[in-house]
């Protein structure tokens, strides 16, 4: 579905992607995994195309995407949800979702879908008068979400969605994560907490210093020594 | 006490033309975050336009209202082009200094195209008044009150209303994020400027028809005003931008009726003062954030 190669971004004379390629299979859940800096924000703001690479593609089935203005690419059904949310604060919940459906004129259609977020996240519904600045940090990544959901993506990015929430909360996340994989959305999602990711992903990959690393199942992903050691805080085995 | 009311009905009256340049730099305010000091000079540009009109064409009102507005969008399109479109997040300080270069390139270009210091500028009602018992207001004072509360109606109205309101607050709110929801954020703040500079273009207008003259430094002065009008009221506020004119207004009639016209700006500058110290933020507005792209908080 999409389709990532040999992609380079870089912040003035640093290059943070140094040659990326990945692949995320349409109606799964794919995982990149990485610590701190490694590049993945960087990654999911050049698909956006918020930012722009040096060189290298990004295509959604058939379609280039780079060199597309981020509004082309939420056209064309490329939806991110941001690392920090990011919702509108001084914008009510319905405002924020309105804003999500930005790039569509089906006006009946826009409600209905409204209408569907609100069954999905209720609290969204006792709430949608609320200015989205006021809700907690769960409700906030709900709404984010929401927001992302209301252009209809083909594909669905998400940039750390459970950052800075509370554990149950980031189950909440998860099991959304997966509600939605279940009804057919394809995800694409960066995770620093592996192992909620491997209860939720199909396919994953490892990203440091702005190279991938690391690619594989699960099952896989379990059974790497190095990655246990670094992502899944298994204890060193002495000798 | 009937002087302290005409002093008071003449300053809300001049004060509505200060609400309404503050009404113009608000949008650009609110939506960039951003100062553009040649605000007051791309509105001097379209009054140039309008005299030019008058002066060789015999242009009616109606026609020189139109050339001075849409004179002022279009030198405002210009400022934006050249010192905020280029400009990365976070450079507004680049914008701001651009944005004084091109004030003292304006100014230099009117007094090129029309060198004598001061143009005639057609009047709007002859300066005719309405009594009311003892009190007098001039017609063209009146349609400037009526103005200034219309548009700053219709700008509520489109911000609060309309899907291009929504997408200038997604823009105000989170410029990263209007990009991702798939908003044109170039488009918009290029429309939004327009549309503010064009604001700017109807209070110059019914200044100079008021004033009946046209000069190079009309620029600043509308800056000045429009800013400390801003100010006062509120930092992207639109209520307050129409409340801090009438208030300037107010304050510098009273001031000279007591203390004399050489005190005018001098009491107008010291409540200003007052006022960053005691409520940076304006009456209406909130406190000025360091910049609009900050990331919230996780
Ligand atoms: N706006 C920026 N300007 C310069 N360097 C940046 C910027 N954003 C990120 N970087 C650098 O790029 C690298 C990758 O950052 P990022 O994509 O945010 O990583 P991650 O999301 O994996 O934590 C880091 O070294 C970071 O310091
Ligand atoms: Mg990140």
């Amino acid at each position: 579905m999409l389709d990532v190669s040999d992609l380079v971004t870089a912040y003035g004379k640093i290059e943070a992607l140094k040659g990326v390629s990945l692949h995320v299979e349409s109606e799964k859940i794919t995982c990149l995994l990485g610590p701190n800096g490694a590049g993945k924000t960087t990654l999911m703001m050049t698909i956006a195309g918020i930012l722009q690479p040096r060189r290298g593609s990004i295509r959604l089935g058939g379609t280039e995407l780079v060199g597309l203005s981020p509004a082309r690419i939420v056209a064309r059904g490329v939806a991110l949800v941001p690392e920090n949310r990011l919702v509108f604060p001084q914008m009510s919940v319905l405002e924020n979702l309105l804003a999500g459906a930005y790039q569509r004129s089906d006006k009946a259609e826009i409600n209905v879908d409204v209408e569907r977020m609100y069954t999905r996240f209720p609290h969204l519904r006792e709430r949608h008068q609320q200015l989205a600045g006021t809700l907690s940090g769960g409700e906030q990544q709900m709404l984010a979400v929401a927001r992302a959901l209301m252009s209809r993506p083909r594909v669905l990015l998400m940039d750390e969605p459970s950052l800075g929430l509370a554990p149950l909360v980031v189950a909440e996340i998860f099991s959304i994560i997966s509600e939605l994989n279940r009804d057919g959305t394809t995800i694409f999602l960066v995770e620093q907490n592996a192992h909620m990711a491997l209860q939720v992903a199909h396919q994953f990959f490892l990203m440091e210093q702005g190279r991938i690393t690391f690619k594989g199942t699960p099952g896989q992903l379990a059974e790497d020594e190095v990655i246990q050691r670094a992502y899944l805080g298994t204890r060193r085995t002495a000798g | 006490m009937v002087d302290f009311f005409q002093n008071t009905i003449d300053g809300v009256m001049i004060g509505s033309s200060y609400g309404l340049l503050a009404l113009g730099f608000t949008v650009i305010f609110g939506v960039m975050r951003r100062l553009n000091l040649s605000y007051g000079p791309s509105i001097m540009i379209g009054g140039y336009l309008g005299t030019v009109l008058y002066l060789n064409h015999g242009a009616g009102p109606l026609v020189v209202a139109g050339a001075v507005v849409l004179g002022a969008a279009i030198a405002g399109v210009y400022v934006e082009r050249l010192c905020f479109a280029p400009m990365k997040a976070g450079a507004g300080i680049a914008s701001m200094v651009s944005s004084f270069a091109i004030w003292m390139q304006l100014e230099q270009a009117a007094i090129l195209v029309l060198p004598r210091h001061t143009y005639p500028f057609p009047p709007l009602a002859t300066g005719a008044t309405l009594e009311f018992g003892p009190f007098f207001v001039r017609i063209d004072h009146l349609i400037m009150l009526v103005c200034a509360l219309g548009l700053a109606a219709a700008v509520q109205v489109t911000l609060y209303r309309t899907r291009f309101g929504l997408a200038l607050r997604a823009i105000i709110g989170h410029p990263v994020a209007a990009h991702l929801v798939g908003i044109n954020v170039r488009r918009a703040m290029l429309l939004a400027f327009a549309a503010a500079s064009a604001i700017g273009g109807v209070a110059g207008f019914l200044v100079l028809a008021v004033d009946q003259q046209v000069t190079p430094m009309f620029g600043m002065w509308a800056t000045l005003k429009g800013l400390i009008a801003m100010m006062i009221g509120g930092l992207g506020s639109v209520p307050g931008a129409v409340v801090g004119g009438l208030l300037l207004g107010v304050i510098e009639t009273h001031s000279q009726w007591y203390f004399g016209p050489q005190f005018r700006d001098l009491i107008a500058y010291v409540v200003l003062f007052a006022f960053l110290v005691a409520r940076p933020g304006g009456l209406f507005g909130r406190a000025p954030s360091p910049d609009i792209t900050t990331p919230q908080k996780a």
